[in-house]
């Protein structure tokens, strides 16, 4: 007789081991290690759903391991087995044992749920220009194709017309692809787009919350260290959707209080003749679209670009990231990417997948290799490194 | 086109044509009506795009294996898997259930015919017609590229500016149209035509299921009907509905999609559930565990499935109590799917199971199916499902829905019922290692992508970056693609060596399965007159039923063998409705007008006159064609199919007063 398959159960037992080894790498997406608050309620609810999916799966299978070992037709006779036809009682039995089960579930959901959408915001101090702010802490969160714009207001959001996203008011930061966050506070965000639908997702702090033109959602995060969590857009945005990502930087309250000083000032006038020239390139060449304060903040009126804006260059080097979040703009020693940074003035589109001729992405400038040099020495005076730890922390490979 | 003149042509002086003649050769598959004829086209055609379809995938896991892959690059990659589901969920599983449903469901209600056998065919042949005009636009170098979904205002003019999601929306707005006639045609056939006795709780479960999804259809498919007009309208003649830059409220895509596209999974999973309710009790060699538990739970899934579309919603931005509302419905919708698992296994308890081909793709089904569920339940909690959303969590959990569930399913159909349809049966060795390789290869491919997805990789990107921990997984999960092709491979080879043996061996026989509903009474494969007497049904099963009964202990003997209770397929005098040509001329015309509309507004003179003449020559065609091989006039009974040719159901002996 043939023996029914126990390599069955031996692939069941070796597909449970990959599962759990997967799960143990390194990823820095990961859904199920929640660092804040609001990510690990929903960690707590997930868990348990988990668990029990699991029970059901193994009574379900074990359920068809018995019949294939039990009830297998081994033709030892031509009989019928006994003909049931049903059972009333067991079957009222498996239909409201499973809603029952359903209803205790939905509690616990709606529960959490209810409280997700709640906001739990206490007022942090900020000082801004010499003077200490009560900020609600509310980061308006744009995204267009194919990176993310961050703007902070904190006189907080009342009075702020956030119904025209390609017109914006002004902000007192506005920075893109890396968002930084106190720890240890809720942060509201206000989540809109200024083309079409992307999703804003960092895994370590919450759920996603979809960046809808001509909506603004709320959602919030909170980070309970300093780190640096990545997030990537979830909601397919055209081209270039894979390569819209998002980090945020968690950092002290101190720290956070020098970043904001950082950040409010315009740019500084360059030094170097190299640099000088480079502004040149860039008041003539880059300015069309990107933005540096102190430059041409007072002149743009945005972007010439279907989603009329580009990211604000003014602190450019105090970030570790650009083009939607994927490339370094620091080697691992701390030191400037320069070959990266250089190919991406050089033709952006072979970078990184856009629609330049459709006004969507960064256009082949045709600057020569001068003024590429140029340019970036240009663009380092553009703000101060972030801290090494920073750096270090968002080198993914 | 006309062979022959008709001598009784002027008592029809407004018919334009005679009827076609041919009963064998292309002719005849070009203008049969005739519902197995039309199955066996649906089927064909499907498996055709299903290769097609399945190529897609195989491209989408080359491009994933590794980090930074340049096998398709973004744009070709959003493409293909815009047209990967596009081609599966449209051109694959829904015309492989109209198959089934064609085939069998007259069939398997005891009819000659289903109701408006020219409909019918015209229902296969828009929909060859839409699923060419969709596979043009790879042709035309632009085919579709803002996913299935089409979420706006990703597919307006300004971000996709070519004509790929035109080939979408006005290709699937065709094939709308083949789904609406076929979902008319087959309730009308099943509330008018069952045969003498068989009332609707001793239909079988499939025919149910058929039935529940015909309903489904009948009101899905105007909406995405109406969606895909108001985008054809933004994107050719600058209307504004789904243009935020002119107020309009991106969201209104969304819901229109999903009203319907939530049916629309049941729409592709409940004809699978009807197809393994057929197999599981007749290889377990028991009845279906609960019949009237089974067909309520699936009408209960085509009522609920209208009320959970705002699942595929949870992050949008809705507001929290329209999340909260569409969170509990859809943990509820568990439920009546839950039954149906647990009554296919108390089928399957106590039996004496068989694990023929069939059978093992059935009970793959109800395993596949349930780690499908359960994901399903996981996501139903809208704090975790804005963890889950948009990952690969999600596209492991639908491949186990539609692909562990509807396509295993589809499969089990395809053993079950092989030999009904071509007289012989295909190998049962071939169709273990097709079973094998498919079940071990989709869950290589899929299992992993839960892992992936948790771990945080997006939906639709065309490249991940090396770090994030999707490598290993990605590698595991393209081999397992391979082996799915594999698992088709076998199936396709299995087709050929069975068609090839079937030649020097005799003929299956009436009931190689020992099988339990009508459409065994016909000898296989079915003659084209389907029955040769009407059945007077008595019971559930009549077929099983008339083969056994009960002693006085309660032990099920013989009372007849098959060979006794099938019909031979003498008749000879049976009237069957006249082949027709304007079915597939009508048909023709419709992507003349499609293109017209996206190209030159000239292309549509063709089609219009296409259309109009077929709309002209089916109008005046004449009834039937008395002297024909198929108009044998006598014997008309109030249940047999009537031609819809003249007026609706008008006896062919009533001229049609014009």
């Amino acid at each position: 007789m043939k023996r029914p398959y126990p390599g069955w159960l031996a692939a069941l037992a070796s597909g449970a081991v990959l599962t759990l080894s997967g799960c143990a790498s390194d990823a820095p997406l990961d859904t199920l290690e929640p660092q804040g608050p609001i990510s690990r309620s929903i960690d707590s609810l997930s868990d348990p759903i988990f668990l029990v999916a699991g029970i059901v799966f193994v009574v379900i299978f074990g359920a068809t391991a018995v019949i294939w070992w039990k009830f297998r037709d081994d033709h030892s006779t031509d009989e019928f087995p006994e003909q049931v036809h049903g059972n009333f009682r067991a079957e009222v039995g498996w239909t409201v044992g499973p809603a029952v089960i359903m209803a205790v579930i939905a509690v616990f959901t709606l529960i959490s749920h209810f409280d997700l959408n709640s906001s739990d915001r206490t007022d942090i101090q900020v000082a801004v220009d010499g003077t200490t702010t009560s900020w609600d802490p509310e980061i308006v969160v744009v995204g267009q194709q194919w990176w993310w714009e961050f703007r902070y207001y904190f006189d907080g959001l009342d009075g702020v017309d956030l119904s025209d996203s390609r017109n914006l008011p002004p902000a007192d930061i506005v920075t893109a692809n890396q968002m930084v966050i106190p720890t240890g506070s809720e942060i509201g965000l206000s989540i809109t787009s200024r083309d079409v639908i992307h999703s804003f997702w960092i895994p370590a702090l919450n759920g996603k919350r979809d960046a809808v033109p001509r909506r603004v959602s709320p959602w919030k995060i909170e980070a309970d260290v300093p780190g640096v969590y990545f997030g990537q857009c979830t909601e397919f945005c055209g081209l270039s959707h894979s390569r819209m990502r998002m980090q945020t930087v968690a950092m002290e309250p101190a720290d956070f209080q020098a970043w904001v000083e950082s950040q409010m000032g315009p740019a500084v006038a360059p030094k170097g003749v190299a640099a000088q020239r480079g502004q040149e390139v860039f008041e003539g060449q880059c300015a069309r679209c990107h933005v540096v304060n102190g430059v041409n903040d007072a002149t743009s009126s945005g972007a010439d670009l279907v989603a009329n804006a580009a990211p604000n260059l003014t602190h450019l080097m105090s970030r570790t990231t650009y083009a939607g979040g994927i490339f370094n703009l620091y080697e691992p020693n701390g030191t400037l990417n320069r070959p990266q940074l250089e190919a991406w003035l050089r033709n952006a589109p072979a970078e990184k997948p856009a629609y330049a001729e459709g006004r969507r992405g960064m256009p082949a400038m045709g600057l020569s290799e001068g003024q590429i040099d140029d340019v970036v020495a240009y663009l380092q005076t553009l703000g101060e490194a972030p801290a090494f730890d920073i750096i270090a922390a968002t080198e993914v490979e | 086109m006309t062979d022959t003149m008709e001598l009784e042509a002027p008592a029809r002086p407004l018919g334009a044509y005679t009827r076609p003649k041919a009963n064998t050769g292309w002719r005849d598959w070009v203008t049969t009506i005739d519902h197995k004829k039309i199955g066996i086209l649906y089927g064909a055609a499907a498996m055709v795009f299903f290769v097609i379809g399945g190529i897609e995938a195989l491209l989408i896991r080359l491009q994933l294996a590794t980090p930074d892959g340049t096998v398709l690059g973004a744009d070709t990659y959003n493409r293909v898997f815009t047209m990967h589901g596009v081609t599966m969920v449209f051109l694959v599983i829904m015309p492989l259930a109209a198959a089934f449903a064609n085939y069998l469901l007259p069939l398997q209600v005891g009819a000659r015919d289903v109701a408006f056998p020219r409909l019918n065919a015209l229902s296969f042949w828009i929909f060859l017609a839409g699923a060419l005009f969709l596979n043009m636009s790879w042709i035309l170098g632009d085919a579709p590229d803002g996913g299935w979904f089409a979420y706006a205002p990703n597919t307006g003019v300004v971000f996709s500016p070519g004509k790929g999601m035109d080939f979408y929306a006005i290709g699937l707005q065709i094939t709308g149209i083949a789904s609406l006639v076929s979902a008319m045609n087959l309730i009308v056939t099943v509330l008018n035509m069952r045969a003498p006795g068989m009332t609707l709780f001793k239909m079988p479960v499939f025919t149910w299921m058929i039935l529940v999804v015909q309903f489904l259809l009948l009101f899905a498919i105007p909406v995405i009907t109406v969606a895909l007009f108001l985008l054809m309208f933004d994107r050719n003649f600058g209307s504004n509905f789904f243009n935020p830059e002119m107020g309009a409220d991106p969201l209104l895509w969304q819901h229109l999609f999903w009203i319907f596209g939530h049916p629309e999974v049941y729409i592709l999973i409940l004809p699978s559930f009807g197809i393994i309710s057929e197999v599981i009790p007749t290889f377990s060699r028991k009845p279906l565990f609960g019949y009237p538990f089974m067909v309520f739970s699936g009408i209960a899934i085509g009522f609920m499935g209208w009320g959970v579309w705002a699942h595929h919603m949870f992050v949008s931005g809705i507001g929290p109590i329209s999340v909260a509302a569409f969170s509990v419905s859809t943990m509820f919708i568990a439920v009546p799917t839950g039954v149906k698992i647990l009554n296919w296994l108390a089928t399957m308890w106590g039996g004496r199971v068989r694990f023929n081909t069939p059978m093992l793709f059935a009970s793959g089904v109800v395993s596949m199916f349930t780690i499908g569920g359960l994901s399903g339940v996981t996501h139903s909690l809208a704090p975790a499902d804005t963890q889950q959303t948009d990952t690969y969590y999600i596209v492991a959990h639908f491949h186990y829905v539609i692909f562990g569930g509807a396509l295993l399913g589809i499969f089990a159909g395809f053993y079950f019922w092989w030999p009904k349809v071509f007289g012989h049966l295909l190998s049962d060795k071939l169709g273990k290692w097709n079973f094998w390789l498919m079940l071990v290869g989709f869950n290589m491919t899929f299992g992993p992508m839960h892992i992936l997805g948790l771990q945080g990789m997006s939906r639709r990107i065309d490249s991940y970056s090396p770090g994030f921990g999707f490598e290993f997984w990605n590698m595991f999960a393209t081999i397992g693609a391979f082996i799915i092709a594999l698992g088709v491979l076998a199936f396709i080879v299995n087709v050929v060596m069975s068609a090839r043996r079937a030649r020097h061996e005799p003929p299956v026989g009436p009931d190689p399965w020992d099988a339990r509903s009508l459409e065994w009474f016909t000898p296989n494969p079915t003659p084209v007159h389907n029955f040769d007497d009407d059945i007077q049904v008595e019971a559930l099963d009549e077929f099983w039923h008339r083969k056994y009964g009960e002693d006085q202990n309660g032990q099920v003997v013989r009372v007849a063998s098959a060979e006794e209770v099938c019909q031979d397929g003498s008749a000879t005098d049976t009237h069957l409705p006249s082949p027709s040509y304007w079915p597939v001329v009508l048909a023709a015309g419709l992507p003349f007008v499609g293109l017209g509309l996206m190209y030159t507004l000239w292309l549509c003179v063709p089609g219009a006159v296409l259309i109009l003449m077929a709309i002209y020559g089916w109008s005046f065609e004449p009834v039937d064609d008395p002297d024909g091989p198929h108009g044998h006039h006598n014997d008309h009974g109030s249940d047999e199919p009537a031609d819809d040719g003249a007026s609706g159901t008008t006896p062919a002996e009533e001229a049609p007063v014009v």
